[in-house]
């Protein structure tokens, strides 16, 4: 089996990379900055890697642990998201889904940025960047068994908060064009 | 990615997938790519190829650095070369007439008669330093000349090298531009050749340059 070069994985993954820094970051600067250093690091290390068979999981590895040193460093991160947050929702509705009011938008946020750390993790690569458990959990660490646990926790969590919010008042499901 | 389950779930799933399953827009990812691609280009080197598709010893590609050439083979397909190019240097690999034209055009004049000796700047980067020893000594073997692999271990001063000289030439990344067909066994015999069609495009090398060793067919 030929390998792939690594300009055939910075074609391959870059968008998705992205597309997962940005989710976790919620900033386009922030997960530009980010896709940088993960790829920087990913090239210096590239020559050294033994096992080449799983290079998506390898790059969201790294680009999780970029991710959490970023955010860890960047004072800016808190106000520069709570400030971007209502632009960040793409207005167009899609099949499915719904369209939704600032105020909403906002819950949903503040929710997933309260998740603990790795059941935020494991949410967004297996609901949003399509990994499966086996590929979570060699990313995050642990378990296959794990990951789904995290998972779950996670959507429960997310479930119990939000519920409120759709009690309270219900979320106008289509608005604008019906 | 979203499943329709029963109950609350779809009351609050959908409203988390609306925030987080929504793609960033393209034009952040655009500039973040490009902004990638600047990045990556000063860290990885690029190196370019050509081929030469037909010549009197078959297909000719040849791979330059931004030092110099770094790569010839004959014969072989444009993606084998390309994987082999890749594996070797670790570098972009692009193809590109404007970056080898020149010792492309070196190396149809060499190979037609119309020249005798190549002028181009050559990079051995990708090479052991006792690779290079060999590889340079054999540059210095002139035209129509022939030497045997004892002469040229003993002339690097390592004459019990004979074995690691025959390997060292038999990987010479620039077969023709350094001529290590013109290095011989120590019977006169052509002893082997791995580019091309092997023993045959070396005695068409040496018969080119009108070098006689006794074993010429």
């Amino acid at each position: 089996m030929t390998q792939p070069s690594f300009e055939a994985l910075v074609e391959r993954h870059s968008g998705e990379i992205y597309a997962y820094l940005w989710r976790m970051l919620r900033d386009p600067d922030l997960a530009s900055d980010c896709l940088q250093e993960t790829f920087l690091r990913a090239l210096k290390a590239f020559p050294r890697l033994q096992h080449r068979d799983h290079l998506r999981a390898w790059l969201y590895t790294i680009a999780t642990h970029q991710a959490r040193t970023l955010q860890r460093q960047d004072a800016r991160h808190e106000a520069r998201r709570s400030e971007l947050s209502e632009e960040l929702v793409d207005p167009r509705p899609s099949v499915g889904r719904q369209v939704m009011d600032r105020e909403s938008v906002r819950r949903v946020l503040q929710a997933v940025q309260r998740l603990p750390q790795k059941q935020r993790q494991a949410l967004i690569l297996r609901r949003y960047q399509g990994l499966d458990y086996a590929e979570i959990a060699s990313v995050l660490g642990g378990s296959s068994a794990a990951a789904r646990t995290n998972v779950h926790l996670a959507q429960g969590k997310l479930k119990a908060w939000l519920l409120d919010d759709v009690q309270e008042s219900r979320i106008p499901r289509r608005r604008g064009k019906s | 990615m979203s499943r329709r389950l029963g109950g609350r779930e779809s009351e609050t799933m959908p409203m988390v997938d609306a925030v987080y399953g929504a793609e960033p827009k393209a034009e952040w990812v655009a500039a973040a790519q490009a902004r990638l691609r600047g990045t990556l280009a000063s860290q990885i080197p690029q190196v370019f190829y050509d081929v030469l598709p037909r010549s009197p010893i078959g297909r000719v590609c040849v791979a330059a650095s931004e030092r110099g050439v770094i790569a010839l083979d004959i014969g072989p397909g444009e993606q084998d070369f390309v994987a082999r190019l890749e594996r070797r240097t670790r570098a972009g690999v692009r193809r590109s007439a404007g970056h080898v034209g020149q010792a492309m055009r070196q190396v149809e004049e060499y190979l037609t008669g119309a020249r005798t000796r190549f002028d181009l700047p050559i990079d051995l980067s990708w090479t052991s330093a006792f690779q290079r020893q060999v590889l340079q000594a054999a540059l210095a073997i002139p035209r129509g000349q022939t030497r045997t692999y004892h002469q040229v271990a003993r002339g690097i001063g390592r004459p019990t090298a004979a074995r690691a000289v025959g390997q060292a030439l038999g990987h010479n990344p620039l077969p023709i531009i350094i001529p290590c067909h013109r290095v011989l066994g120590a019977d006169g015999s052509l002893h082997g050749y791995s580019g091309g069609k092997g023993l045959t495009t070396k005695a068409w090398l040496l018969r080119l340059e009108g070098a006689q060793p006794a074993a010429l067919p």
